[in-house]
């Protein structure tokens, strides 16, 4: 807060002040009253008037240099309210209170929205695990009857699975909650258990599997884990031409998991945006249909887990996806 | 072996019964959740695939009374997929845990790593076809007084079809057995493996009983 302008702000009262004590001034002067009494009369008029002025300048002053020092600190402005102290000036007062139950309704406003998105969630969860079961009785029905037609049914099946677990974790990505355990796990069990999920659709399309020996074991959530290798690997058998190779590279703080495939590869204008929201790009559009969220889910679900994952690719050559997991424990104790 | 499907969705009751009689298991699936305890204890079960969300009584009250008396192997099958009701099932004396929807050919090996690890000194190791031997406990197969070892993929081949006599295995039947016990091997080297049977069964001098049926699959005749 500047002094030249709180003068400005007074400056109608104080030059009204002045306007007034030079007509009292003529005044005394006409009526021949000493100079020295003037000199008092001033003192007695402005020094109160000044001093109370600057006063109340350095009280106003010390709250909001106060104020503005705590905001322009603040990396969530919204928290302001509840650091500042209550200041012993008026309109300070009125602010200060304007403040708190400002802040009081917007945190019931927030509250209202995050249990409607609770509530949402909670039931896309328990809808998600109602339909698992017709599901489940579907394909027992594929194997007790088992023939050319219930063969594309079992395709399509699978299909709706896929879409049914991406619903699940997308809704458990975006909750503000952090519901998932971070621990030691093996990575080559978790890739066999992804595999074996998918072992109808190498089977089928005759794709070959090179998969290295790992015996490295990983920090993080394993069925979020699980999920996003799901959706990497459904994405390497839709476009790979027939050969997928997974391995694992050691790093000197991290560890990569690589998966390569040999298939049609991605555009480079397309290779930037393809963990954007609903972003299909040509293969999209001219292989399959696709959501454009299998990747999303995967990035916001890697982004939480603190896992770093990249893709590069060369257009007819294949594509290649990297997940870096962190070495150190220290993820087990950040979350 | 018999099991026992506790599960009150009807359709899926009906479908795993008949699903898991087709691979050879006696199974008993009751519609009557209000004794579905004494059912579990009077009859004689090998194993109970149990649901948690169920009428009466949830699957978590009947695995801890069940596991008050009995040590039968107990698999939870359920929709819910939280670490904490895995980590809750387990705590109550499940031997094992598995999501919906399961692949079948998961579910069966599940079943049977359970069953394998409960009742291994009832069951003999060794399968038998004809006069060929298959060791399982020591990788090997022999015919008269002739032995050789075989690699993993082949053991499990062999073990396919023997566990299917008399029935035709489809190419893809047989690589989905494998890739379901980890091996997850491609079309071609399941032809090199093949070969690579037979000549081990010839040359232990028993003429190659693996038959091809073209477009079809194998079979052991």
């Amino acid at each position: 807060m500047k002094l030249q302008p709180y003068i400005k702000e007074r400056a109608v009262f104080l030059s009204m002040n002045i306007f007034l004590f030079v007509l009292v001034a003529l005044f005394l002067w006409l009526i021949n009253v000493q100079a020295v009494v003037m000199i008092i009369v001033f003192v007695c008029w402005f020094g109160p008037l000044l001093l109370s002025y600057g006063l109340e300048f350095l009280k106003r002053k010390n709250f909001y240099d106060e104020l503005l020092q705590n905001f322009e600190a603040l990396d969530q402005k919204y928290l302001l309210p509840e650091i500042i102290e209550e200041p012993n000036f008026l309109e300070g007062q009125i602010l200060y209170d304007i403040m708190k139950t400002t802040d009081k309704q917007m945190h019931e406003h927030v509250k209202k929205y995050k249990d409607m998105q609770a509530e949402y969630r909670d039931y896309i969860e328990a809808w998600v695990h109602e339909v698992k079961t017709p599901i489940a009785s579907s394909k027992l029905m594929f194997e007790n009857h088992k023939n050319e037609v219930t063969k594309g049914i079992m395709e399509e099946l699978e299909k709706i699975e896929g879409y049914v677990e991406q619903a699940l974790y997308y809704a458990r990505s975006s909750s503000a909650s952090k519901d998932y355990i971070v621990k030691e796990f093996s990575l080559q069990a978790c890739i066999s258990k992804v595999l074996k999920k998918n072992a109808k659709a190498f089977i089928h399309k005759k794709i070959q599997l090179q998969l290295t020996e790992m015996d490295e074991v990983v920090y993080s959530d394993e069925k979020w884990i699980e999920f996003i290798l799901h959706q990497i690997i459904v994405n390497s058998i839709n476009y790979c031409d027939n050969k997928i190779s997974l391995y694992t590279r050691k790093n000197e703080h991290s560890l990569t998991l690589h998966i390569v495939d040999d298939g049609i590869g991605i555009d480079e204008k397309d290779i930037g945006r393809v963990f954007d929201k609903g972003f299909t790009g040509e293969n999209g559009r001219q292989y399959r249909r696709s959501t454009g969220m299998g990747l999303y889910i995967c990035k916001l679900l890697a982004d939480k887990l603190h896992l770093g994952v990249t893709i590069q690719s060369t257009k007819g050559e294949g594509t290649e996806v990297q997940i870096i997991f962190p070495k150190s424990k220290v993820v087990l104790l950040e979350s | 072996m018999k099991i026992l499907i506790v599960e009150d969705a009807e359709t899926l009751r009906n479908e795993l019964q008949e699903f898991l009689s087709n691979y050879g298991y006696e199974v008993e699936a009751p519609d009557d959740f209000q004794n579905i305890m004494q059912y579990a204890m009077q009859e004689d079960v090998h194993l109970i695939l149990l649901d948690i969300n169920l009428p009466i009584y949830d699957g978590y009250y009947i695995c801890r009374e069940i596991r008050k008396t009995s040590e039968v192997p107990i698999i939870i099958v359920t929709s819910r997929d939280n670490e904490m009701d895995e980590l809750m099932s387990i705590n109550l004396g499940a031997d094992d845990f598995i999501a919906k929807p399961y692949n079948t050919q998961i579910l069966l090996a599940r079943i049977e790593n359970v069953l394998k690890r409960t009742y291994a000194h009832q069951q003999s190791s060794i399968l038998l076809y004809k006069s060929l031997k298959l060791d399982l406990s020591n990788g090997t197969i022999s015919y008269q007084h002739q032995q050789e070892e075989l690699t993993k993929n082949e053991i499990k081949i062999l073990h396919c079809l023997m566990k299917n006599k008399g029935k035709i295995v489809s190419r893809d039947e047989m690589m989905e057995y494998l890739w379901s016990s980890d091996l997850f091997i491609d079309d071609n080297t399941l032809s090199v493996n093949i070969t690579r049977l037979r000549k081990k069964i010839e040359a232990i001098g028993m003429a190659n009983p693996i038959e091809t049926r073209r477009g079809l699959g194998y079979i052991l005749a």
